[in-house]
Parts: structure tokens; C-alpha cells; sequence
């Protein structure tokens, strides 16, 4: 799995691309025109920008970790870019915090203000420092949280680089996809862009094909139903790609006895503000689908499986939102658990005959709280489950973490750091690789197709419907 | 005792003890000016839970990676605080209780103490040095330290059997260490101890929160999971 190296400073050194930027002005994009989203201007001081934003930033969590580190290099064993490039020191952890870190000393900390040297902290000189952050931080760091979890000191470097996207986010200075996947969100309030039509003709074809596999013409996705148990929200990766998974979400709704709704509005879980450091884009994604359950009156909110939506709408989303959590939301890992463990569904393993093995998401594992409910199901629904190493909240990232697919000019460094990610597969056997994320499943896609691994991905639900045993008719309540 | 020794030992000690203390506070001040973020969401976890796992992972070298890889590097830092707790006490036990260290095994304890923690500086430093990673990472400051804690603990070595009456030369670097420590500690990385229970009371908080720590290994279910 040998590979020629990048030259680091290939892609630190990628320009800024504004073509997308351009073009939304051009075209008054209303979350352009109204300031929602920042175009990059060159006349502005944006170095000065960068610094009232970061004021306005600090937190205690964040000042902790900005003057909590000690240098001790222990999280370069952590990260997947460090220990795929151990010739490369700019791949550890704690450079790429130091970046913002820097300017943090020279404007905040007594020691930076009196004698930066010693503690090497510095203001960016221009605008082409500020493009060389942009490519540290979204460029060298999925913000898997690995090195977080690995530092003696609790230094949350993740959260550092997060940070400083967030506040180059505000000047404009981001690749060109993570501006065209922000713009899509605040259009259509989901980062797809998918528009309601489409969405709506989608699951409207999902219900007819559904109805046809458990031959019944009764069987509905019902749409904005009001007082259900839950609202179901999903990936809008579903509608554009994956479309089967909703039909075998609405078929084991249907095998439990369900009473669930989908909004018509505010049904995107995932949220792309988690990974653009946008807390105002996150806020707002989030607002509505807490807002869509309020409106339905829904019992509780189910979250379809994605490991930043998760993390994004049962977390972090109240917070950017500041709305206090009035419902219970769940991964639907969850509802299948209790599924099983009421037997309202039946699953049958050996339907299921090859070896899988399971990947953690980063969202889920490090930042949520799901490690062993997917195996609990995997073991139910998989006649031969094994154990990926290392695992749960210590799993390496699928490397598309960190909104790293929509960013394509930094692809040729993270499939070189996916070799780690291969090894980990094919060191299992397996022939599939589970995951509980739709964004891990792109991730993984692109590592078996890159080192050309004999391995396809499938997510928890496609398992479960695929062991489901589907009542007959008349067995059916 | 010489009166200069004397007043170094008590004094001076004294004074540089107050300066850091108040350093301290206002640096306390200072970060409890930023506002802390407030968790909104539904528990699933325990905050207090977390927040206890997550300061006692120092004393929990299997609970994280970097420390299961790395025992020598572990092994190392236990030492090297050990070495920490050493000298630290032995510029209150000197002048405030000299009577502890005429017991001649204790000193013995000490200066072995203070000696490894001398060496495993210098590995440290060493590293530093010569690893393209540390050294990119590396400020002044990092490498002052260093050589300030390995030389702190040197000096420690010869200061902790209280001769003073043999000579006063020992004790006399000591203290002025000591001093010109208390002095330079809260502007430098040392003061680490100051912001360890900041970062990790607020990672143990959310992810105590979240149900993330304390961290589950293979095998634990959480409840709910029965059957
Ligand atoms: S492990 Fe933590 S303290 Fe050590 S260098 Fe990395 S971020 Fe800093
Ligand atoms: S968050 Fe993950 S990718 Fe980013 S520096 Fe840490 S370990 Fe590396």
C-alpha cells in the first residue's frame, strides 16, 4: 500500500478560489446579498477581521485549551495524517492548533503581548497567511477529535481548528466547496441543495416502491402527519443517492407497528455549519427541524444514520441554535434496538452470510455516545461480526470526515493518509464494512476504491432490513 | 547558616511565593472573564461522572492510546512529576522542617527522585532537540523550561542533605533557582498545572455529558441493552 508522497507544500500554498464566490454575487444570491454568507474582499483588512472575530469567540472551553498545551507531542501518535506521514512535522496535531494559537498569544495572552518571540506568537502578516491557515485547517484536519481524546492535557484541538474556520468562514476565505455546500444551506436548508420537489418525488417513489416489495397498497411514508411517536429526519444524501434507505427505514417502521411522520421542512439532520465552524449556519439548519417536530407535535425525534447529523442535531445544534432541548431525539440505531428488544421486528442473521466488520464514526464515537449499540444490532442481524482494531472512540477517521468530501483540491493528501484506514479493513477479512454514517460510507468508498479493496459498505439499516423477516399478511397486526 | 541563606531561604522565598500566588489569581481572574459555554441538551451521560474520569486520566495511562503505546513515555512523565513533587517540597522542608531531612534514607529517597527526574529531562530535552516534529512545535519557552526543571532538579540533588555547615553553595543555587522559578513560572508553559483542571474539567463536563467518558473499552454495554 505503498504510495508516492505529497509535497506538503503543494497544498499549503493552493490559492484561493473564488469562481463559486464570484458567481453568487453576480447572481444576488440571497444569503450573499443579505450577509448570511461572506464573499472574500481583498480591499478589506481581513487580518483585522479575523481578530475582532476571534475576541468575540473565546470561550472559557476554548482559552483552556488555547493556553493549555504543552508542546509534548504525544498527539502526533493520534492523528492519521501524523502517523501516515511521520517525515511530515507539519501533520501533528498540535502544529496546526498552534496556528491559531499564535495569534491567540500575540493579542490575549501576557506573555505573547510582551515578548511574542519566546512564545512564538505572531500576527498573520497579509491576506496570503490568512489562505495558508485555510489550508492548514481544513486541508490537514478532518476534526476527528482523535487527538483530542489523546492529550494529557485535555487540549481539544479539534475544537481549535474548528474555530479557526469558523472565523475564516466569516471573511470569505474558504474552499470553494465549502462556500457552494454553505450556499446550498441557507437556500434550500439542506446542503444538498435538494429542492422540495425533488425531495417530495423521492419519497413518493420510495413509497411506491416499498408497497410493492411488501405488497401492500396501504403501506405510506406519511408526510407532516401530526401527534406521531416520531418525526424521522435524514441525510439529504438519501434523496440525491441513496434513496433505498429511506424505503427500508419505512419498511421496518412498517414490520414494528410505527406511528412516525416525515417534515416536508426542516427534514435535513445533517449539518454542514459543523464543519464550515459556522454556528450561525448550524443554528439555523438545526432550528428547523426542531422547529418542523415542534409544528407536528412529534413525540420524539429520530436521527437517520449519520455521524455529524447526529452529532449536529442531537448536540451541538441546540447549542448554536440556543434552544432549549424540549423532545428526546435518537439515532435510529436506537429505535432498532427496541425494535428487537420488544419484538416488533423479527431478524433472521444468516441472511447476512459474509463476514462484516464495523467502522465507528468519528461523530458518533468521540463526540456522541454510540459505540456499543451498532454492534449490538450487528451481532443480531450478521451471522459473522468482527471486530475492526482499534475501535470505538479509538477508530480512525474514514478520512472523509470534517466536510473533507465537498473539499476536492485536498483529496490526493487525504487518500494518502486513507492508507491507514485500509489497513485497518483489510487487516478484518471482511467483505463488508458496516458503518452507522452516510458520510463514512463516501469516506470508505473512496478508500476501497483507491487501494483497491475487495469491500463494499453497507449501514446498519440495509443489514437490518436485509435480516428482516417480514410478516405475512394476516400475520401482521 | 550564613545570614544571606537564611534570608534567601525564608524571605525572598516568602515574597516570591506571594508574587506567584497573586500572578496566579489574576490569572485566574482572567480566564474566568471568558464566558463558559452551557450545555442545553438532555443528558445521557453523567457531567460529574466525566468530569472525575476525565482528571484522573492522568492516572489512568490504559485509558488513552498515546499512553498504552507509549510506556516509556508514560514512565517518563511519571518521573519527571514525581522529580516535581520532590523539589517543590524540598524548598518548604528545608527551611520550615529541617528535622525530615536528617533522616538520612529520606534524603537518600529524595535525591533519587530528584535525579532520575535530572535524566529524564535531558532524554526529554534530547528529543526536543533532535525530533523535526518537537522542534517545530518547540518555542524558547519550551526549551527553557526544560533546561530550568532539569537544572532545578540538579540542584535539588546536592540541596536536600541541608549541609550547610559543610557548605553553603548547595542550597545557595537552590534558592536562587527556587526564586527566580517562582518568579518565571507564571508566564511560562510550566504553569500547565494552573490550566490542566480548566481543559480537563470542561472535556470531562461535555463528553460526561454526552456519555463518552468515562471511554468504553470492548465488552461494557450500556443499560438498555439487555438480552
Ligand atoms: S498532546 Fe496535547 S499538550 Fe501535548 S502537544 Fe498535543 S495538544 Fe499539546
Ligand atoms: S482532529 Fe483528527 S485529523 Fe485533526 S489534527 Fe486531530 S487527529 Fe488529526
Amino acid at each position: 500500500m505503498n504510495e508516492k508522497s505529497i509535497n506538503i507544500s503543494d497544498v499549503i500554498n493552493l490559492p484561493l478560489d473564488t469562481k463559486e464566490q464570484k458567481k453568487a454575487v453576480d447572481s444576488k444570491t440571497p444569503c450573499v446579498v443579505d450577509g448570511r454568507l461572506k464573499v472574500y474582499n481583498p480591499d478589506e483588512d481581513n487580518v483585522k477581521r479575523l481578530l475582532e472575530l476571534l475576541k468575540n469567540k473565546l470561550s472559557r472551553q476554548v482559552v483552556g485549551s488555547m493556553v493549555g498545551c504543552v508542546h509534548c507531542g504525544m498527539c502526533s501518535d493520534a492523528c492519521h495524517y501524523a502517523l501516515v506521514r511521520p517525515y511530515d512535522p507539519t501533520m501533528t496535531p498540535a502544529y496546526k492548533a498552534d496556528q491559531i494559537r499564535h495569534i491567540f498569544k500575540r493579542h490575549f495572552d501576557w506573555t505573547g503581548r510582551l515578548v511574542p518571540w519566546w512564545v512564538h506568537a505572531g500576527t498573520p502578516k497579509d491576506d496570503e497567511d490568512l489562505k495558508r491557515l485555510k489550508n492548514i485547517v481544513f486541508g490537514t484536519c478532518t476534526g476527528c477529535r482523535r487527538c483530542t481524546l489523546n492529550c494529557p492535557m485535555g487540549v481539544d484541538t479539534a475544537i481549535l481548528v474548528r474555530l479557526t474556520r469558523g472565523l475564516l468562514t466569516e471573511l470569505g476565505i474558504v474552499p470553494e466547496g465549502v462556500f457552494v455546500v454553505s450556499k446550498d444551506s441557507w437556500e434550500t436548508g439542506n446542503q444538498m441543495g435538494v429542492t422540495q420537489e425533488d425531495y417530495l418525488e423521492t419519497i413518493q417513489w420510495m413509497e411506491e416502491e416499498t408497497q410493492a416489495e411488501l405488497d401492500d397498497p396501504h403501506f405510506k411514508i406519511p408526510m407532516d402527519k401530526e401527534d406521531c411517536d416520531f418525526m424521522y429526519t435524514i441525510n439529504p444524501r438519501e434523496v440525491k443517492y441513496d434513496p433505498r434507505s429511506i424505503g427500508n427505514a419505512g419498511k421496518i417502521f412498517y414490520c414494528a407497528g410505527e406511528s412516525w411522520t416525515m417534515p416536508s421542512w426542516g427534514w435535513d439532520q445533517t449539518n454542514f455549519g459543523l464543519f464550515s465552524g459556522d454556528d450561525k449556519l448550524g443554528g439555523y439548519i438545526a432550528k428547523n427541524l426542531y422547529e418542523a417536530a415542534k409544528r407536528l407535535r412529534a413525540k420524539r425525534i429520530v436521527i437517520s444514520e449519520c455521524g455529524h447529523g447526529y452529532r449536529s442535531t442531537r448536540w451541538e445544534g441546540y447549542n448554536w441554535a440556543k434552544y432549549k432541548q424540549d423532545l428526546p431525539s435518537e439515532s435510529v440505531v436506537v429505535t432498532l434496538i427496541r425494535y428487537i428488544n420488544q419484538g416488533r421486528i423479527k431478524v433472521d442473521p444468516s441472511r447476512n452470510p459474509l463476514p462484516v466488520t464495523y467502522h465507528d464514526s468519528c461523530n458518533i464515537a468521540r463526540s456522541g455516545d454510540l459505540t456499543e449499540e451498532p454492534r449490538w444490532i450487528l451481532k443480531r442481524v450478521c451471522a459473522d461480526f468482527r471486530e475492526m482494531y482499534p475501535n470505538r472512540s479509538d477508530n480512525f477517521c474514514c478520512t472523509g470526515g470534517g466536510g473533507a468530501l465537498s473539499m476536492v483540491e485536498y483529496k490526493p493528501l487525504r487518500m494518502e493518509v486513507a492508507r491507514i484506514k485500509a489497513e485497518q479493513l483489510t487487516a478484518t477479512g471482511a467483505k463488508i464494512v458496516c458503518t452507522s454514517c452516510h458520510n463514512c460510507v463516501d469516506g470508505l468508498t473512496d478508500v476501497i476504491k483507491h487501494y483497491k479493496l475487495d469491500i463494499k459498505v453497507a449501514q446498519i439499516l440495509d443489514l437490518v432490513a436485509d435480516a428482516l423477516i417480514i410478516p405475512k399478511k394476516n400475520e401482521k397486526k | 547558616m550564613s545570614e544571606f541563606l537564611r534570608i534567601l531561604e525564608y524571605e525572598v522565598q516568602i515574597v516570591a511565593l506571594a508574587f506567584m500566588g497573586t500572578v496566579y489569581i489574576l490569572r485566574l481572574i482572567w480566564m474566568f472573564r471568558f464566558k463558559a459555554g452551557k450545555e442545553i441538551t438532555d443528558p445521557v451521560g453523567n457531567p460529574r461522572v466525566g468530569i472525575a474520569y476525565s482528571m484522573m486520566n492522568v492516572a489512568m495511562p490504559w485509558a488513552m492510546e498515546s499512553a498504552r503505546k507509549n510506556w516509556n513515555f508514560y514512565a517518563q512523565f511519571v518521573i519527571f512529576h514525581v522529580g516535581v513533587v520532590a523539589a517543590i517540597s524540598a524548598t518548604f522542608i528545608i527551611p520550615f522542617w529541617p528535622g525530615v531531612f536528617e533522616i538520612k534514607a529520606l534524603v537518600r529517597i529524595f535525591q533519587l527522585a530528584l535525579g532520575a527526574a535530572f535524566a529524564v529531562g535531558i532524554i526529554r530535552l534530547i528529543r526536543r532537540i533532535t525530533s523535526p516534529t518537537m522542534r517545530l512545535i518547540s518555542t524558547p519557552d519550551d526549551y527553557f523550561s526544560l533546561v530550568l526543571m532539569s537544572s532545578f532538579f540538579a540542584s535539588g540533588v546536592f540541596a536536600v542533605p541541608n549541609e550547610y555547615e559543610v557548605s553553603e553553595w548547595p542550597l545557595i543555587i537552590f534558592f536562587i533557582m527556587t526564586t527566580f522559578f517562582l518568579l518565571y513560572v507564571p508566564f511560562s508553559k510550566i504553569s500547565h498545572y494552573l490550566y490542566y483542571p480548566f481543559t480537563r474539567y470542561f472535556l470531562g463536563k461535555t463528553m460526561g455529558h454526552r456519555g463518552v467518558f468515562p471511554r468504553k473499552r470492548g465488552g461494557e454495554r450500556p443499560a438498555g441493552l439487555e438480552g
